[in-house]
């Protein structure tokens, strides 16, 4: 089943909140929807499932048609940020959504078990679901979520809270379980990582509007604009003054390379100087942060850095890691 | 101590051979008290529902009437309740005064306000997520409402609980709306207080001791239906 909207609007005490005109997820497919804390992600993906009493306006679409709410509710089946369980046992929990949907129990529970085995939480069939982790008791909402076998599947961050094995783990078990699913996949996440792990395209969302729409790798390496690249992670920014190109050049501060004194600086790459504002150990890492006039340049890196705050240091920037501020790769 | 003594034996006389005054009383005492708390879940479930989860103006307003009305003393709903049954007052046609009747009547108007107090915050403790999310899986809004109740149900029993524990233990209404009358509408509250006066203490600490026993059983039914459903943490 394919989802989509148009001119889609949520309005909270006459503030627009979002505002999409067009957005489509086909069947099979999964679409992340990435954006920093307050874009308006939850809101968007709570407005295409008619979800909340927020005020929208424009349409939802079930595979080209208008959808009312009765129509979603067949259709979709979401997993909010937080697992919220009802206070039963996993196993119950697990069947809930066929339940809410007037399946018998037995039925359900037929349905539901292996999904709590896809996602690894068979064993914890009998348990109170409110002494779970939160990472067992995600692994129990998405396990419900997938048991009603939905046309839309909508992610609403569902790894936010976990600690980064736990996440790591959740990430490669929903792949698989994502995998051949016939289901649209809606996931809401402001992390970069879990975009590129689990989605093939992905929609920029920044102050309620789709600022980027391509493959996941498109948006992720070539943001449209300089906000767009501060948000991706471009940290460092050199506008034409700095580099005495035709356009502001970006990268990422992991390809930022503080040079040794008196090192010559590589072939095919663009160096600045600039004075050392503070260091901060990242653990195995360092992060510079560099002041140049006009400019910003941040670094991060595993090399011996022999400077102080308020030295002046030389960052190397390889002309491959460089894109100009309109996304494009420097030639 | 001669007195609680001679009480306590003559409860258990009164119990043992089951005089016939001392289980017509109690058997009309849970009539009343059960069909008021019925009567009050019934209305103020819902009542407490809609100001839980409801937008509308005066919501909060209606939480607080509701919450003082878990003050109101027995006496002051019977007065009203009397002025309304009384025989030139506006329901004296319907001749309910001095009947069980008028006393359900009074003891529901009693306990309502403690189940949509109790009801309103119940709910308002579950996760404000919960209803999103029961929707999100697909619940129509009377299914979604249902979980939300089933996940609430704790709290709603002890609602009823509390109101229950009002309604089984006031005497005023019971005395004024039901006039005490022996054999119609004397209960045990009433009944106690009336044998307190006459002096008969070691009848009223019986009475006394069966309202406790009835307590008791009662919310030992409710509690051990509240947990039936424990699972293994």
């Amino acid at each position: 089943m394919n989802i989509g909207c148009r001119d889609l609007t949520v309005t909270v005490g006459g503030r627009v909140l979002v505002r999409v005109p067009e957005l489509d997820v086909a069947a099979g497919e999964t679409l992340a929807v990435l954006g920093p804390n307050g874009s308006g992600k939850s809101t968007l993906l709570r407005a295409i499932a008619h979800l909340g009493s927020a005020r929208r306006t424009g349409t939802v679409l079930l595979d080209g048609r208008p959808a009312g709410t009765t129509d979603l509710r067949r259709a979709v089946a979401a997993v909010l940020q937080r697992p919220v369980l009802q206070r039963a046992s996993v196993f119950d929990n697990a069947a809930a959504g066929l339940r809410l949907r007037g399946v018998s129990r037995a039925e359900a529970r037929r349905r539901a078990w292996p999904w709590l085995a896809a996602l690894g939480v068979e064993h914890l069939a009998g348990r109170d679901a409110r002494g779970l982790s939160g990472g067992e008791a995600q692994r129990v909402a998405i396990a419900r979520a997938l048991a009603v076998a939905p046309g839309v599947l909508l992610l609403d961050e569902p790894f936010t809270g976990l600690d980064a094995t736990t996440r790591a783990d959740l990430l490669a078990d929903l792949r698989a379980a994502l995998d051949g699913q016939p289901a649209a996949v809606l996931l809401v996440t402001h992390d970069r990582e879990e975009a590129r792990a689990l989605a093939r395209r992905t929609a920029l969302l920044v102050g309620g509007e789709l600022r980027q729409l391509g493959t996941t790798d498109e948006v992720l390496d070539a943001p449209a604009d300089l906000e767009c690249a501060s948000l991706l992670g471009f940290t460092t920014q050199l506008p034409p003054a700095v580099t005495g190109r035709e356009a502001t050049l970006i990268a990422r501060p992991q390809h930022c390379r503080p040079l040794a004194a008196g090192e010559p600086a590589p072939a095919e790459a663009v160096v600045v100087d600039g004075v050392l504002r503070r260091v901060v150990p990242l653990g195995g890492a360092i992060r510079l942060d560099v002041e140049v006039p006009g400019a910003s340049v941040t670094s991060v890196t595993t090399v011996e850095v022999d400077a102080a705050p308020g030295d002046v240091v030389r960052i190397a920037i390889n002309a491959g890691d460089l894109r100009s501020a309109n996304g494009e790769r420097l030639r | 101590m001669d007195v609680l003594g001679e009480g306590l034996l003559e409860a258990v006389r009164l119990l043992l051979t089951g005089a016939e005054d001392t289980w017509a009383i109690t058997g009309l005492t849970l009539r009343v008290s059960l069909a008021a708390t019925l009567i009050a879940f019934l209305l103020g479930v819902p009542a407490g529902a809609a100001l839980a989860l409801g937008r509308f103006r005066g919501r909060r307003v209606l939480l607080a009437v509701a919450n003082t009305g878990m003050g109101m003393p027995p006496v002051v709903v019977g007065l009203f309740v009397t002025v309304l049954l009384w025989r030139g007052g506006p329901l004296g046609a319907l001749g309910l005064l001095y009947t069980p009747t008028a006393m359900v009547v009074a003891q529901a108007a009693i306990a309502t306000p403690v189940v949509v107090a109790l009801t309103a915050t119940a709910l308002q403790q579950v996760d404000p997520d919960f209803l999103p999310q029961m929707r999100g899986l697909g619940a129509t809004r009377a299914r979604a409402l249902g979980a939300l109740l089933r996940e609430a149900r704790l709290p709603l029993l002890a609602a009823g609980m509390a109101g229950f524990g009002a309604v089984v233990s006031e005497v005023g209404a019971a005395q004024m709306v039901g006039g005490n009358l022996a054999g119609e509408t004397r209960v045990l509250t009433t009944a106690a207080v009336l044998a307190t006066s006459r002096g008969q203490f070691a009848l009223a600490i019986a009475f006394g001791l069966v309202l406790l026993a009835i307590a008791f059983t009662v919310n030992l039914v409710v509690t051990l239906a509240q947990q039936r459903h424990a699972v293994r943490r």
